[in-house]
């Protein structure tokens, strides 16, 4: 079947069976490997995309789901302003151990703080309480986000 | 220069930020061959036939009789098969493996496989094992390891005890979830045989392949991958993945890729050890003077590491307590489970859960305070260790405790019962870890570190020690560089590949940044002597533990480890007085490590580790039951999210060592184990009951909860 | 294996009319229900019938005195629109994470029919209603009418669940509690939905529901009555516990990988008796 969709700003088209995992089409098909399959059953979050400015796991999303959507990426995040202040932030508070869960993060970071500039501690745990990490304990994955929400202060209310 | 502590960005971070880095499922290859396993449906049979699917061209079936060298892999006892041969020994033990093209025409094939089984009574329990009623798994008595150790009179210490406290403690399974889940792409090109993937030890896997395939060491060449974690994990099992991958390489002549699926990764592969520990204590003028632990591990089908991890837990059987009189047993049961294997800690977590929760136990029948209790049995420099190890170096535990007490203000809080309508508890733990490889680990490793000064005055590190989260890609350039006087940005650590480096041993034990690091750093100072600008200077060096160090491996005397690093834990809990659901508020950790090669890393292994440490405590549930675990999915057997995890507060104490590169000693593993003796400790403040097993479930808190109301 | 993408909900109902389809909203339960092995798709027993971008299909409204929310509408809008009870928002931002909440739908919830989904002890308290199309006949059931067993209901083959709607309760007391494995992306182990008022120390109204502890939700509206018309000065322990044992009998839930059926009886139980105890006049 064909099916329509908006990857990373770009109209595509594949032509496949519509009950293939988002996931697998992304990788597979488009080879956007900062897309990650940590356990295909929506427990951990290192698939988490966008579709249509929402965070979800794209091993829960058959491609069917997305038709006439628009499907963000990291790789499609990269480079916007908003995930520099991510990326710089997560480096400078120790947000990364192995990295595995590392852009499932950065998406859920994304998605809450263009919704919640500033957000307190609470709300960052409900945020990224869709994201595994077995690592760092969270604690400086948090301090990731805050620093995020500090420096990008801006960049969020737009 | 400056200070080696201070925190520098990490060198891994920016691509595995950008989800460019490459974990082993991020390579893609045209014609590459998927693999499928087919795995026993029975705990214990005999196999009796094996019908195949008629098989399309480019499809093909791979098991025993495709291990050109030993169906076997390298381990301690070699006893666990890539492949099983006449009998199954567990639920998901591999028989073969489907190779071909499309995913979905091997999965298709390799559910069409019809196996029939000739069943064989199956052993679960330590207790099944012990009683040998069955046909044994292994040897007469299915023993994978019986050890024994004594110091001073036991006996006499019992005979002359004022009173003798008995207790016995259980450990339950814990599996690692890694976030990346295993996996391996082999290749076998000119003669010879390349696996890449994910792993903790390439030269594990390489003499793994090089006993499978019976070639020389030349023909085998592993690489790791990126590696999403590892935990002990990826310590021994990569090399059953890379068999399989490897032996389906050779007979296609194809790249293969075999990777897991999250499914198959929890049920399949090794976890933590369940333990029984019976403590024994006598006591003397309210002091614990003499002291026998017998420690029971479930070991799984196969005998694989667990004698390392008993010993281990029987070396760390006394915690950080000086008790004069020691007897200390250890048994590893052979049993019908997927083997049982390294998991950060390896088998302390067990032992100090055990020592720690019995201490806390004794003191509240003393009418003693736990935390001064513990303070007045602990190990203090020149003191002798459960082994009968001298300890040469300052233990600063009086200077810890008083920290953690402070920063928790536990005495203030330790009086509160009730907050928000909730049931609140604090508990404390103290404890150690011994550095380094068990017993005479490193003396049989030997590990080779390299440096190699390019003509471009970058220098590169050579060592087969890999990044998996912990921080090496970061930390170890700092030794160098620092010890060089020259920018990290010029010093290149890639990750291994066994063609290029020499075996600086496995990435275990929390070994890398004091032996190996420790390593480098003599290697860095040789470099730096030996410098000449523009031309290549290479500079390696063998460990050697140093001279005072005494071990007798056969009586298990003297220092099982070269040095320690030492920790106290504080956990504070709210229980709900109706559903028992236990919320960890607040984990407090001091530790002395020696001197922290970067201060963020260590306080990242520190926040995680106690949180894997307080999830084996509390949510990490899994149950054997019929044959199978019950969790086998990562929906039922969970991990803590954020909103389980702990605020964490922590400081550090340090007392350096001085092999150590800049004094730094052990850190990884030391940050789990005691968390679990804390929350339980916690857990019984709120209630006001002794517990003896870990998790600790809501469910079994409200069955002892109506004892203790009835 | 292919399938059907409609354009509108008449389409929809056509191709229902016509074969069988195993409708797809956030595809959240689905995918994992039949979830084969890595990389592949899942095997759905019936071709796939998209229908989570129809537009007719989402939506929460207010209509005379019911709120109307549309099947497909995504879990994250109800949990954030202020026209919806308290009791349905709070048992929705307790449900898995926030990126399944912004896939799964509340008809995907109700239309899996599990004896865990956390959307139907509310919607049972609320005495909830369910709008079922085909392509010629529109029925409206009570959802305890429309659930019949785990994982098992009335929906026809030809028919999409369509809405679900509800009065809103005017009560003075309410409970939501999840008895989850962990505090995020949890399964439950049991939940409790509980609504009452009492007005002048008269209980005029008192409904409860259970999840997780029987083959579908529990609410019983027999056991309600006694409760009902009584002063609150009439709550004493003796009645309390007979009340309490009366539900015992309604609660039987299992053992399972995830907690016992001891806990789980006792705990609901336990639960019940302390928001009856709410109503006790302090």
């Amino acid at each position: 079947m064909k099916i329509e969709f908006i990857l990373n700003g770009k109209k595509v088209e594949v032509n496949t069976d519509p009950a293939r995992r988002l996931l697998d089409v992304l990788r597979e098909d488009f080879g956007l490997i900062g897309v990650k399959e940590g356990c295909g059953e929506g427990e951990c979050g290192a698939c988490a995309v966008l579709i249509d400015g929402k965070i979800v796991h794209s091993c829960l999303v058959p491609v069917g789901n997305v038709k006439g959507k628009e499907v963000t990426t990291i790789e499609g995040l990269k480079d916007t302003e908003e995930y520099k202040v991510i990326h710089e932030s997560f480096l400078d508070a120790g947000s990364v151990q192995c990295g595995f869960c590392t852009p499932g993060f950065v998406m859920a970071t994304y998605a809450l703080l263009k919704e919640n500039p500033q957000p307190h501690e609470d709300d960052i745990r409900k945020a990224i309480s869709g994201n595994l990490c077995r690592c760092t304990g969270y604690s400086m994955i948090i301090d990731g986000v805050k620093l995020a929400a500090k420096r990008g202060e801006k960049l969020w209310k737009d | 220069m400056g200070d080696i502590s201070k925190p520098v960005r990490r060198f891994d971070a920016p691509e595995k930020i950008m989800g460019t880095a490459r974990y082993v499922d991020d390579y893609f290859e045209e014609e590459m061959l998927f693999v499928r396993i087919v795995r026993s449906t029975r705990p214990r049979a005999r196999i009796k036939s094996i019908k195949l699917p008629k098989l399309p061209s480019g499809y093909c079936v791979v098991d025993k009789n495709d291990v050109p060298g030993e169906n076997r892999i390298k381990m301690i006892f070699d006893d666990w098969p890539f492949f099983a041969e006449d009998v199954v020994n567990f639920y998901g033990e591999p028989i073969l493996a489907i190779a071909g093209p499309d995913r979905e025409k091997v999965y298709e094939l390799s559910n069409a496989v019809k196996i029939e089984y000739e069943d064989i009574p199956p052993i679960y329990t330590i207790e099944e094992s012990e009683e040998n009623k069955r046909p044994p798994i292994f040897g007469e008595n299915n023993l994978f390891a019986d050890y024994f150790y004594e110091k001073g009179d036991p006996d006499g210490a019992f005979r002359d005890a004022d009173q003798i406290v008995e207790e016995e403690f259980r450990t339950g399974f814990q599996e690692h979830i890694y976030l990346e889940p295993q996996g391996m792409i082999a290749k076998y090109e000119d003669g010879r045989i390349t696996v890449f993937g994910s792993m903790q030890c390439p030269y594990y896997v390489k003499n793994a392949l090089i006993k499978a395939f019976g070639f020389p060491e030349d023909r085998i060449r592993v690489v790791q991958t990126t590696t999403g974690g590892g935990f002990g994990g990826k310590e021994e099992y990569p090399s059953q993945i890379a068999g399989i991958a490897a032996f389906c390489a050779y007979k296609t002549g194809k790249t293969v890729k075999l990777v897991y699926d999250r499914a198959e990764d929890v049920e399949f592969t090794t976890k933590r050890h369940p333990s029984r520990i019976r403590i024994k204590g006598a006591i003397k003028d309210k002091r614990v003077v003499g002291i026998e632990v017998d420690i029971a591990l479930n070991a799984g089908a196969y005998a694989g590491l667990s004698s390392v991890v008993l010993q281990r837990a029987m070396f760390a059987a006394t915690g950080a307590y000086r008790i004069d009189n020691v007897r200390v047993l250890g048994k590893a049961f052979a049993t019908n489970i997927v083997p049982l294997g390294a998991f950060r800690g390896f088998g302390a977590p067990q032992a100090i859960f055990a020592i720690e929760t019995f201490m806390n136990h004794v003191a509240k029948k003393m009418g003693e305070d736990p935390v001064r209790f513990k303070l007045a049995h602990r190990y203090k420099k020149g003191d002798t260790t459960a082994t009968g190890g001298l300890l040469r170096s300052e233990v600063r535990l009086p200077e810890i405790t008083e920290k953690i007490i402070e920063m928790s203000e536990y005495y203030e809080k330790k009086k509160q019962k009730e907050k928000d309508g909730k049931l609140y508890g604090i508990g404390f733990s103290m404890f150690l870890h011994g550095c380094g490889f068990t017993g005479n680990g490193e003396e049989v490793l030997k590990s080779i570190a390299r440096l190699k000064k390019r003509k471009d005055d970058k220098v590169e590190i050579l060592i087969s020690n890999v990044e998996m989260g912990q921080g090496p890609q970061t930390t170890l350039r700092k030794v160098v560089a620092q010890v060089l006087g020259i920018p990290m940005e010029d010093v290149i650590y890639e990750n291994p590949d066994t063609d290029k480096v020499p075996d600086s041993g496995p990435t275990v034990a929390s070994r890398t940044a004091m032996i190996v690091g420790g390593l480098l750093y003599r290697v860095a100072k040789e470099l730096k002597e030996k410098w000449k600008e523009g031309e290549e200077v290479v500079v390696e060096k063998q460990y050697r533990h140093p001279e005072y160090i005494k071990w007798d491996q056969s009586t298990f005397k003297g220092d099982a480890y070269p040095e320690y690093s030492w920790g106290a834990n504080v956990i504070e809990v709210e229980v709900d007085p109706l559903t028992y659901e236990i919320e960890v508020k607040k984990a407090y950790a001091v530790f002395d490590l020696g001197t922290p090669l970067d201060k963020k890393i260590i306080e990242g292994q520190i926040h995680g580790g106690m949180l894997q440490g307080i999830g084996y405590a509390t949510l990490e549930v899994m149950e054997f039951e019929n044959g199978r675990f019950k969790q086998r999915t990562i929906t039922d057997y969970i991990i803590p999210t954020a909103m389980d995890a702990p605020l964490f507060e922590t400081d550090l104490v340090v007392e350096p060592y001085k092999n150590g590169p800049f004094g730094a000693k052990c850190a990884g593993e030391l940050t789990l184990v005691g968390a679990a003796p804390a929350v339980c400790a916690a857990v019984e403040d709120a209630l006001g009951i002794n517990l003896y097993e870990i998790p600790i479930r809501p469910e079994k808190l409200l069955v002892l909860m109506n004892k203790e109301d009835n | 294996m292919e399938g059907l993408i409609p354009e509108s909900l008449d389409e929809a109902l056509e191709a229902l009319s016509e074969r069988k389809f195993i409708p797809i909203a956030g595809g959240t339960d689905l995918m994992v229900r039949y979830k084969r092995w890595k990389n592949l798709p899942p095997s759905f027993p019936s071709l796939p019938l998209f229908i989570g971008h129809i537009a007719e299909l989402s939506g929460i409204e207010k209509k005379d005195d019911e709120i109307v929310i549309k099947a497909a509408t995504l879990l994250s809008e109800i949990e954030q629109s202020p026209l919806v009870p308290s009791i349905l928002r709070k048992a929705i931002s307790q449900m898995a994470a926030p990126g399944i909440r912004n896939m799964g739908t509340i008809g995907g919830n109700i239309v899996n029919s599990s004896p865990a989904g956390d959307t139907l002890p509310p919607l049972y308290v609320l005495d909830a209603k369910v709008v079922l199309l085909s392509k010629n006949e529109r029925r409206c059931l009570f959802i305890y009418d429309f659930i019949t067993g785990p994982g098992k209901n009335q929906r026809r083959d030809d028919e999409l669940l369509y809405e679900v709607r509800f009065k809103v309760p005017k009560h003075t007391h309410e409970m939501y509690r999840k008895v989850g494995t962990r505090k995020a992306n949890a399964l439950s182990k049991l939940s409790v939905a509980a609504l009452a008022s009492s007005r002048d120390g008269k209980i005029d109204d008192f409904r409860i529901g259970f999840g997780a502890v029987a083959p579908t939700p529990v609410r019983v509206k027999s056991i309600e009555e006694k409760v009902k018309s009584r002063h609150v000065s009439e709550l004493s322990d003796d009645f309390i516990n007979e009340i309490v044992n009366e539900y015992g009998e309604w609660i039987k839930p299992i053992d399972d990988q995830r907690s016992t059926a001891l806990y789980r009886k006792t705990v609901a139980l336990r639960l019940l008796r302390a928001f009856l105890l709410q109503l006790k006049p302090v």
